[in-house]
């Protein structure tokens, strides 16, 4: 067991070195790809807590997205109180979360894809108040962000101007060890609460609410919880996107991104931190891919030419439709199912002579559809 | 191994009726569980006995009448609130969740720990000890059932017998002073049966606690029940001794519906 705790260790820090020096080779398309699916990794991560880890449906992810988003952006910037932008960016988070908790007289109570109905209106309801309250949202046209400065630091291309080893330090470079830390705080306490006592209360909750409330968990109060909890990280990935785009609109958070964040975490495989990010990256950098090497692929036409073939946008939305069909029938538990799967099958295989102890071999496959729970 | 000085509460009910659209499920039943004891409730299939215990956990809230543990009144308390009092149950049907049985035993270690969304988000020092002091005691109750071997196992890939100890040991983490064990040895053969029967007389000599038991098979109700109390149709027919209930009229009239020579019923 130490031994196998060891070799992960070591993984985890070459992949920390690796994503550190990356901005070192990369340039600023790459950057920005990398950007997005911290982002939206971030976010996914939220959502995984809620529907994975609690099971329970949320189709109004992009609304607390947008909550984060232009709360930063109104909290920071002018029209606006004008606060430090990394005094925004905490509050933004909060005002997620409270939206969120805003939220818990029905996200405590109702349950599974009922509440994926209920918070359908969320979504219809922030984008209307993003196109109407012009004076705080901007409008249509939505607002410029405001760069995050940290003590006399700014997160822009220069101010201060910045070379390392001979690479111009520009807002993609910044932003990316920003988001990189910001990712990392993520997934240190996503996996601090599934591994902990509420982690197990969300899971008790999802598999027999029966056998959660005899066990002494307070049912409502933890499914609150969980939806708060899942806003804060959903408002802190709508900052990182701001301060990747530069510019909030209101169209951007409609029910497609929902949609999308639902995606990254079935194909990631529900309820699992690595999953979530795995899923995060494939939906979010795919699209950019085919769009930058469209001219490359087959059956996609370039941007803005119309020669009758698919766009790059459309032919990423097929792709990953595709994706989710595939995972659901054949690998039900998501990528980092199989990838689980796939390594036990290999560790079975080497050490197969030998009776090795089956507790660290298989694991049952955590279905992403659930059988109904049994009444007692 | 226990810290508890005290004996347990006495469980009191009174007089509980519940009814689901028109049908009587319990009528009036009566029965006082004596501290330390073991007492059983049996009756044929359909007489109220599940619905008994979630009365008692919380989960149906009664017509009529009351269930009171010690001086504290249960029946309009919400089933976490009954948890934290020290009454913890098992399910007829096996309810784990997913995880390894030491997940599943965490988790009845919710009511006795403390840290929140917070502390475990930040993995506080607090928060750390905390889990790991559970995880000590846990593996001890695994140990005391005999799933020590399994205890990081995935539940999924155990036995039934060992899934319904699983329960059997998750209840027993809640440090409850009641412990109600719907149909514990339910499909179960014999070796487990009498293994799952030791179990039951060594914590509560051990732990000293009060145990509520619903059971089908009549021979280990006889061997452990210091006390019995008959449900039919949701009515008490008989209570009493082991003993006094196996020679009760009323009693073998329900379980065979003629005379009968007072065989094994189950």
């Amino acid at each position: 067991m130490s031994e196998l705790l060891r070799r992960y260790r070591a993984w985890t820090v070459l992949l920390v070195v690796l994503l550190c020096a990356l901005p070192f080779y990369l340039d600023a398309f790459w950057l920005r790809i990398g950007l997005f699916s911290m982002a939206a990794a971030v976010g996914a991560v939220g959502l995984g807590l809620l529907s994975g880890t609690a099971g329970q449906l949320s189709l109004g992810h992009a609304f607390f997205l947008a909550v984060g988003a232009y709360g930063y952006v109104w909290l920071a910037g002018e029209p606006g109180p004008g606060l430090p932008p990394a005094v925004a960016v905490v509050l933004a988070v909060l005002l997620a979360g409270a939206a969120g908790g805003l939220f818990s007289p029905v996200a405590g109570r109702v349950r599974g894809i009922y509440l994926g109905v209920a918070t359908l209106a969320l979504v219809f309801l922030g984008h209307h108040v993003l196109l109407t309250a012009d004076s705080i949202t901007g409008g249509f046209n939505g607002r410029s962000v405001p760069p995050l400065e940290l003590g006399g630091f700014t997160f822009t291309a220069s101010d201060p101007e910045l070379t390392l080893l001979g690479v111009p330090f520009g807002a993609e470079e910044r932003l990316w060890y920003l988001s990189l830390a910001l990712f990392a705080l993520t997934w240190f306490t996503a996996r601090g609460l599934r591994r902990g006592r509420p982690g197990r209360a969300l899971v008790a909750l999802r598999d027999s609410e029966t056998a959660a409330a005899v066990m002494g968990v307070h049912v409502a109060r933890y499914r609150s919880a969980a939806f708060v909890v899942s806003s804060m990280y959903a408002g802190l990935a709508g900052v990182m996107l701001a301060l990747a785009f530069r510019r909030v609109v209101p169209d951007y958070f409609s029910l497609a991104l929902s949609v999308d964040y639902l995606a990254m975490i079935v194909i990631g495989g529900l309820g699992s931190v690595a999953g979530a990010t795995a899923g995060a990256v494939f939906v979010t950098a795919l699209p950019l891919l085919m769009t930058r090497y469209a001219d490359q692929l087959p059956l996609v036409a370039a941007p803005g030419t119309t020669d009758g073939a698919v766009g790059p946008t459309e032919a990423a939305r097929y792709l990953y439709g595709a994706a989710i069909v595939l995972i659901l029938l054949f690998a039900p538990d998501g990528l980092h199912g199989l990838v689980r799967r796939t390594r036990a099958r290999i560790h079975r295989r080497r050490s197969a002579p030998k009776d090795a102890d089956p507790a660290t071999e298989t694991h049952p496959p955590a279905s992403a559809v659930r059988a109904k729970e049994p009444t007692p | 191994m226990n810290d508890r000085t005290t004996a347990p509460p006495v469980l009191d009910v009174r007089d509980i009726t519940v009814r689901f659209a028109g049908l009587t499920a319990l009528d009036t039943v009566s029965f006082t569980v004596v501290p330390g004891s073991v007492h059983a409730i049996i009756g044929p299939n359909g007489a109220g006995k599940s619905t008994c215990f979630n009365v008692l956990s919380g989960l149906y809230r009664p017509a009529s009448g009351t269930v009171r543990l010690g001086d504290t009144e249960l029946t309009r308390l919400a089933p976490h609130r009954i948890a934290a009092l020290g009454v913890a149950r098992t399910f007829q049907n096996i309810v784990t969740t997913e995880g390894t049985v030491a997940d599943n035993l965490m988790l009845g270690r919710h009511i006795l720990s403390r840290a929140g969304f917070t502390a475990s988000a930040l993995r506080l020092p607090s928060a750390v000890r905390e889990q790991r002091e559970h995880l000590a005691r846990a593996r001890e109750i695994a140990e005391l059932v005999g799933l020590g071997p399994h205890f990081d196992s995935p539940v999924a890939l155990l036995s039934y017998g060992d899934r319904k100890r699983v329960e059997f040991a998750r209840a027993l983490c809640l440090e409850p002073s009641v412990l109600l064990l719907d149909e514990p040895v339910a499909g179960m053969n014999a070796a487990e049966r009498a293994r799952t029967a030791e179990t039951i007389r060594a914590v509560r000599a051990e732990l000293g606690l009060s145990v509520v038991l619903v059971e089908h098979d009549m021979g280990l109700v006889m061997r452990l029940a210091d006390e019995v109390t008959v449900l039919d149709f949701g009515r008490v027919i008989a209570h009493g001794t082991p003993d006094e209930v196996r020679r009760d009229p009323e009693v073998l009239r329900a379980y065979l519906g003629t005379e009968a020579t007072g065989e094994d019923a189950a």
